[in-house]
């Protein structure tokens, strides 16, 4: 953890070396395996994932097919599964439904495709109110809908974790996949934004 | 033994999924009309309060997982199915709920009566 000598340390910052400094001093854990975890979530793993897997099923129909049926499965497929990515369902955005993720009992996110979550996503607000005033919500980041299309917010309360298949934006067509996945956010994934081409 | 990197990343890497490899006849079906029960359990549940005594209905059967609020308190698996259920916007809010908007909640069968 890098050191700031202008500031005190948040207390966050103070219960998390206190965790570490006993469970190395106890020897349950190497320093060095959580340097290697911190690694692996600021650097492999991450919403790139999972804009790979969205830009596969824009172009493949039947590997979208396959995601929607079983998300777990066909998101393995590219190589993405792990701790809090176990049971996968993948949700499609369409002209008719929006769909917007939360999870009001603590911070439950897919964790393989989409990394760790942002802490807005953690917060008692858009927990407590992208359940009650969705659209206020959406709003917030930016997401006007028309009063015709229905949304419809999931709740992960269980173990299934959830991700959005976003609209592929109008203009894309040709592009190649790589290209494509350049374009998808994770707040798309999550739902509160759509997927747009920059200058458009 | 201390937890090696390897052993950390690896772990991460398989994960430890809380679904149970044992087939159960499902209590509900899919279209199903449910009621959550008003159950406020002192210890650990996984039942938000926003949908006690609010009805749904059953959106899909995700399959057989292991009961948190058993397992949490040294009591079991207690393996069951764990559902999507669909609910509108106006039975969980009333007259602030928007027509036509829907929450799906992920429920444990025994959270559940028939409605």
């Amino acid at each position: 953890m890098s050191t700031n000598h202008n500031r005190p340390l948040s207390e966050v910052e103070i219960r998390v070396k206190a965790l570490e400094s006993l469970l190395v001093e106890k020897g349950l854990i190497d320093p060095a395996a959580v340097d290697a975890l911190i690694d692996a979530y600021e650097h492999k793993i991450g919403p790139r994932n999972g804009a790979k897997v969205v830009a596969r099923a824009w172009t493949d129909p039947d590997y979208k097919q396959r995601l929607l049926v079983d998300g777990t499965k066909a998101i393995a497929e590219l190589g993405f599964s792990g701790v809090q990515g176990e049971d996968m369902v993948v949700i499609e955005n369409t002209p008719q439904v929006h769909n917007v993720l939360v999870c009001t009992l603590c911070s439950c996110y897919p964790w393989p495709t989409l990394g760790l979550p942002p802490v807005w996503y953690k917060s008692a607000p858009y927990r407590s109110r992208v359940v009650s005033e969705p659209r206020g919500v959406l709003q917030e980041f930016g997401l006007e809908l028309a009063d015709s299309v229905q949304v419809r917010v999931w709740d992960s309360t269980a173990e299934l974790r959830y991700m959005v298949l976003p609209e592929r934006p109008a203009g894309t067509e040709g592009w190649t996949e790589d290209a494509l996945a350049e374009l998808v956010t994770r707040d798309a994934m999550i739902g509160v934004t759509k997927v747009v081409v920059p200058g458009k | 033994m201390a937890i090696s990197p390897e052993q950390a990343l690896a772990a991460a890497a398989a994960g430890a999924s809380a679904r149970v490899a044992q087939a159960m006849t499902p209590r509900f079906n899919v279209g199903d009309h449910v009621m959550v029960s008003n159950i406020n359990p002192p210890g650990h549940t996984r039942m938000p309060r926003y949908i006690r005594g609010k009805r749904g209905v059953i959106a899909r059967d995700h399959g057989v997982f292991i009961f948190p609020d058993t397992y949490a308190a040294g009591r079991g698996e207690r393996p069951q199915h764990v559902y999507s259920v669909r609910f509108t916007s106006h039975e969980l809010w009333g007259t602030h709920g928007r027509a036509n908007d829907e929450l799906f909640v992920d429920v444990w069968d025994d959270y559940m009566e028939r409605a």
